[in-house]
């Protein structure tokens, strides 16, 4: 069965609809790159399916379940987890707060240690304000925080924006490894290239339907794809340094 | 050593601001608008107490009375009015506590009449320190705000529900993604502003007298208060509080008892002007 079914979903935050009937599946263990040019609708859908978005139809489906009917801290619960691509900690609260916060996570304290032991410096700094913290360290404390209820479905909206081209490698590896630990990933990337690189299938959102969908290597492969959304790959381009952005 | 007197009243009348501030920037910062309503909250609570004072002569049980008849009155008006209306602009949850604001006031003066009542308390010599009198009532109270700021302060900063509070004030969407429901949370915040406004109208009733419109007179210098210290900061409301009362006692000597609130606005046009964030306003919000 997929982890997460979308069908026919529309919706926004007006009357104006901004996605106009995506579907897609994903099945478990798989990393899913969502790419597209600005305003193609890529955060909407994040938020569709986390339950942030005001207005939505269609179904979406986790593990088998519709998803519309439930209010978003309800999704939390069932297994969804979800990085927001902006504001994503809580910024007056210190590092550890924001993890504390997080509610209905079994054996919190043992979560919390275990997951310092993963973000080393998110654990020297727990008593740090959320809000005085770099782009790297704060990117770091949303993915601890998203991660604390151990979620199956992790939703991750551009997670190397805020990062700087040394640190962007460390973030895909950071994701990547994830995966082996048996978290689904859907990724919004703007670096479509190497979000396709590490992911099994993608697709490309336009104009709030999708454009493309298939394999990642085959939409790397895809002349449509590379010269309309992905950006022409530099000769030299290699995983690891900063690479076309659309 | 008159100016101590001044100052001596000031710190009440300070405590008395401070408590309703701290009421109105927490639901200022976490349910996201200006409360008209915590002024006529306050006089219920004055009026609660004034009851539970005339039945039992104790302070305690005055001030527990009092908590728990505004504390639930908080929650009646989060849930028969402000959260039909969540989501809706600041402005129209203003005008809808502004709304609340006249029923409380009504439904008191139909009830108690429009008359001064005063809590029939009976005079203790008072202490005297230093030179300066001191009346025991004042330490007590003074004591009363202390314990009820310093378990607000406890429950905001070293509880789990406080914890979520002030992650709702910070980013209502991240944490709802965060599993916090947005109604428990709302329900609280409730019952902290009702228990606030309680013990600053138990207070300003004892140091005054209890009437419909004590309340509504306090609104003001409360905002002004809220404003000064930082909208949303709750340790500035509390100082700024305290602040603004002891300004306004000091300048009594210099403008009259009549104009002596116009220093709180005097003041919060300052701070408007020169420090929009107020004594502890938060920085930007990140990103
Ligand atoms: N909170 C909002 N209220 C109203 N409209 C919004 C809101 N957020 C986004 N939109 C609109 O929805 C459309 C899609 O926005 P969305 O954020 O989903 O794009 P995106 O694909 O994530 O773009 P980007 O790559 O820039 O992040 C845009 O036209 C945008 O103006
Ligand atoms: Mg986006």
């Amino acid at each position: 069965m997929s982890i997460l079914s979308i069908d026919d979903v529309r919706g926004g935050y007006t009357e104006v609809d901004i996605l106009n009937g995506v579907s897609f599946n994903m099945e478990p263990g798989e990393i899913f790159t969502i790419a597209g040019t600005n305003g193609a609708g890529k955060s909407t859908l994040a938020k569709a399916i986390v339950g942030l978005l005001p207005r939505v139809s269609g179904r979406i489906a986790f593990e088998g379940e519709d998803l519309v009917p439930l209010a978003a801290e309800d999704r939390v619960q069932r297994g969804i987890g979800y990085v927001p691509q902006v504001a994503n900690v809580f910024p007056s609260l210190s590092i550890k707060e924001n993890l504390q916060v997080v509610a209905g996570v079994a054996k919190q304290k043992a979560r919390i240690e275990e997951l310092f032991a993963t973000f080393p410096t998110l654990g020297q700094r727990a008593q740090t304000r959320a809000g005085s913290l770099s782009g790297g360290e704060r990117q770091q404390l949303a993915f601890a925080r998203a991660l604390m209820p151990r979620p199956r479905l992790l939703i991750l909206d551009e997670p190397t924006a805020a990062l700087s081209p040394a640190k962007v490698a460390d973030a895909f590896a950071l994701i990547a490894s994830l995966a082996t630990l048996g978290v689904s990933l859907l990724m919004v990337e703007q670096r479509a290239r190497q979000a396709l690189a590490i992911s099994h299938r993608g697709c490309i959102l336009d104009g709030g339907q999708v454009a493309l969908l298939g394999r990642a290597g085959d939409l790397l492969a895809d002349e449509r794809a590379a010269e309309l959304y992905l950006g022409q790959a530099s000769p030299n381009e290699r995983f690891g340094q900063e690479s076309a952005v659309l | 050593m008159s100016y101590l007197v001044l100052v001596q009243n000031g710190i009440a009348q300070g405590l008395i601001i401070g408590l309703a501030a701290l009421s109105i920037t927490l639901v200022f910062g976490i349910a996201r608008f200006p409360n008209a309503a915590a002024g006529d909250m306050l006089t219920f609570g004055g009026y609660a107490g004034l009851f539970a004072f005339s039945a039992t002569h104790s302070l305690l049980a005055t001030g527990l009375a009092a908590i728990a008849a505004t504390a639930l009155l908080s929650l009646l008006m989060y849930y028969a009015v402000f959260r039909r209306l969540a989501g809706r602009s600041a402005v129209s949850l203003l005008v809808a506590s502004i709304g609340v604001a006249f029923m409380i006031r009504a439904v008191l003066g139909v009830s108690f009449g429009h008359g001064q009542l005063v809590y029939e308390i009976e005079l203790t010599r008072p202490y005297i320190v230093g030179g300066v009198r001191v009346s025991p009532l004042d330490l007590k109270l003074a004591l009363i705000a202390f314990v009820t700021l310093a378990a607000a302060f406890g429950v905001l900063y070293m509880t789990s529900i406080g914890r979520q509070m002030r992650a709702v004030a910070d980013n209502s969407d991240l944490a709802r993604v965060s599993g916090i429901r947005p109604q428990r949370v709302m329900a609280s915040l409730w019952l902290l502003a009702g228990a606030l406004t309680a013990i600053a109208g138990v207070m300003l009733g004892m140091k005054t007298i209890v009437a419909p419109e004590i309340g509504w007179e306090i609104l003001l210098p409360a905002f002004a208060a809220a404003i000064f210290g930082g909208i949303g900061s709750p340790i500035g409301a509390v100082a700024a509080g305290l602040i603004l009362g002891v300004a306004q006692e000091l300048s009594t000597p210099l403008v009259g008892f009549t104009y002596k609130i116009a220093v709180s606005f005097a003041v919060m046009c300052a701070v408007l002007v020169f420090r929009p964030r107020g004594l502890f306003g938060k920085a930007e919000a990140v990103r």
